[in-house]
């Protein structure tokens, strides 16, 4: 599913709004298309109801009308689908719930989503979408200890989904456990090996758990946080945060070797590579970072595929390090 | 054997290539594409796990198996050596087993089990849809075409391919070239993949191949199990692959070839 949990998405997309707006005001457009040939060319079969990609797009624009409060496109590719696939399909009530979540107003709204997806549980308790959902819903409703505790249950029986380790671990790492969050990414990695988003968020929740780490540990984990960046720098070419992170995580190691763990640093340890490949590392890291801010800033918000948050934080890293030329 | 260096010449009535040639290969392309839409007709799709325990039943074994083929890609090695022993350990101790209890007696009877007699009965229909059509074409062919020459090769071949090429015509001096009607049936049912593929697509089910090889793919709601398999056994064999992975990482020295690859084209 596109998007599983709709509150955890809407606060970490929302930089994205940008394109999510622009792709759910197309949503009239595109329903029009559908409402016009759904009466002429083909009476006997519901229109775009033979082609998987056809539904995906529909399910991704009902999405992203939800996102941004266009709840009449949203109710009209509802229909669409469940016309398509009936109501009784896993993955429509699964966006019904959605949908329902998005209108409900207050917390009694939401409570009685709760309690519907417990009622729908008891009927079929392996129904994915719907646990998924219970997940998100309880999030949203910042009951965090009860999402976690139901998404253990669920990734207890289906552990070969990535999706759900990934959010576990961001559940975690609300919570401040690290050591858990690093675990989830770990499984979730073992899934999709070549992730390079997820080795790189990985990386990140390894360079938060090193600022509060002794000096040895944390000297490992920097480490191990900087060959993951490499390696999804080396799946994905101009990657933004992966270079991003190696900027920042190997100038934290080079500014800790100056200073009081100096120590720890002339002690060879296996993990972390050597100060003048560091060194290296972090030149070109701030030379690739400075040449994808340059190409992406000429190009327009829709072309470059990344988020305005990123660009501005990437600007600013720079600038921290005195690199604007 | 024939006469070497003399050309065989058979005079051939030009009606045999167009009544007899073609027809086959029309009828054998015509049952293909019909198979293929029969196949999409009556398969059922597997059925769902019906609770969290069977689900994590079937799924967890997939876990020992991610860990095996990519733990080298993403792991350091001490939690590699930690999620090895505890699946080590679950599986040898059945802790993923839906029900523990019944571990070691002998799996229930597949034609008594409801789940095993549902899986039973679409693999029967697959090789039905296989075997019916074959056997109704391989008749129809005996009975009308049996022992024609319909068709010359232009290159020579080996005395080998006589019985590949001739079957049905039992002339021990003609030439290897020479190919009977029924030969040409089986040279259809085993040559035309490419056709297929063109036709209805790469993954189409008059595809032979992929049926022979049973459905296993690694989607979320597959089944490892085939019915009447223990998984108990399954998860044992998991435990032994597991037990023998040597630990390595390609995280190890990543730094220097990140440099050594990429950054040397920047000019570092």
């Amino acid at each position: 599913m596109a998007c599983s949990s709709s509150g955890h998405c809407r606060a970490k997309h929302s930089t994205d709004m940008v394109s999510t707006l622009y792709l759910s005001q197309q949503a009239p457009s595109i329903l029009d298309r559908r409402l016009t040939s759904k009466s002429s060319v083909q009476p006997l079969t519901i229109p775009g109801c033979e082609h998987l990609e056809e539904q995906e797009t529909v399910e991704k624009l009902f999405v992203a009308c939800l996102q941004t409060g266009d709840d009449k496109s949203a109710l009209l590719c509802f229909e669409h689908l469940t016309q398509c696939f009936g109501l009784s399909n896993e993955r429509v009530t699964g966006l019904r719930g959605l949908y329902e979540e998005a209108i409900a107003e207050d917390d009694t709204g939401l409570e009685n989503c709760l309690q519907k997806y417990n009622k729908l549980l008891q009927e079929n308790p392996v129904n994915v979408p719907i646990l998924k959902r219970r997940v998100a819903l309880l999030r949203s409703m910042s009951r965090i200890a009860d999402a976690i505790a139901a998404l253990i249950e669920f990734i207890d029986a289906i552990p070969t989904d990535a999706e759900a380790w990934c959010e576990l671990a961001d559940l975690y790492q609300s919570q401040g456990m690290s050591s858990q969050a690093i675990f989830c990414l770990e499984e979730a990695l073992l899934i999709a090996p070549n992730a390079w988003n997820i080795l790189a968020q990985l990386g990140e929740v390894l360079y938060i758990t090193a600022s509060s780490q002794e000096a040895e540990t944390a000297r490992k984990l920097l480490g191990r946080s900087i060959s993951l960046f490499c390696r999804s720098i080396e799946l994905c070419d101009d990657y933004l945060r992966g270079f991003y992170g190696l900027v920042l995580v190997s100038s934290t190691l080079l500014n800790s070797s100056d200073g009081p763990l100096h120590n720890s640093f002339n002690a060879s340890v296996g993990d972390t590579p050597s100060k003048d490949h560091l060194k290296r590392l972090h030149a070109f890291a701030r030379k690739k970072l400075w040449d994808i801010l340059k190409s992406r800033l000429s190009l327009s918000q829709q072309e470059y595929g990344c988020s305005e948050g990123d660009l501005i934080a990437a600007r600013e890293l720079l600038d921290r390090l005195g690199d604007s030329k | 054997m024939a006469l070497q260096g003399v050309e065989q010449t058979i005079l051939r009535d030009p009606a045999l290539f167009y009544w007899i040639l073609f027809p086959i290969s029309i009828v054998m392309i015509l049952t293909g594409i019909l198979r293929h839409y029969a196949t999409v007709l009556m398969n059922t799709p597997p059925k769902p796990p019906s609770s969290l325990a069977e689900s994590r039943e079937r799924l967890s074994l997939f876990r020992g198996v991610n860990l095996r083929n990519h733990a080298c890609a993403v792991l350091p090695k001490e939690s590699f050596e930690m999620r090895k022993n505890y699946l080590v350990n679950a599986y040898q101790a059945g802790a993923f087993l839906k029900d523990p209890e019944s571990r070691g007696q002998p799996p229930p009877n597949p034609m008594t089990d409801p789940a095993g007699m549902d899986a039973m009965m679409g693999m029967m229909k697959g090789n039905m849809m296989m075997m019916i059509p074959q056997t109704l074409i391989m008749s129809w062919i005996n009975a009308f075409f049996s022992g024609f020459v319909i068709l010359r090769l232009p290159f020579p071949l080996t005395i080998r391919f006589k019985s590949m090429l001739q079957s049905g015509v039992m002339t021990r001096d003609l030439d290897v070239r020479w190919v009977s009607s029924l030969s040409w049936y089986f040279l259809n049912l085993f040559g035309l993949q490419s056709v297929f593929g063109f036709i209805l697509g790469s993954d189409n089910a008059a595809n032979q191949m992929a049926q022979q090889m049973g459905a296993m793919n690694p989607a979320a709601q597959a089944n490892p199990f085939q019915p009447g398999q223990d998984p108990d056994k399954l998860y044992k064999s998991e435990a032994e692959n597991l037990e023998v992975v040597e630990h390595f990482c390609i995280l190890d020295g990543i730094e220097e070839r990140i440099l050594h690859n990429l950054a040397a084209k920047e000019g570092f």
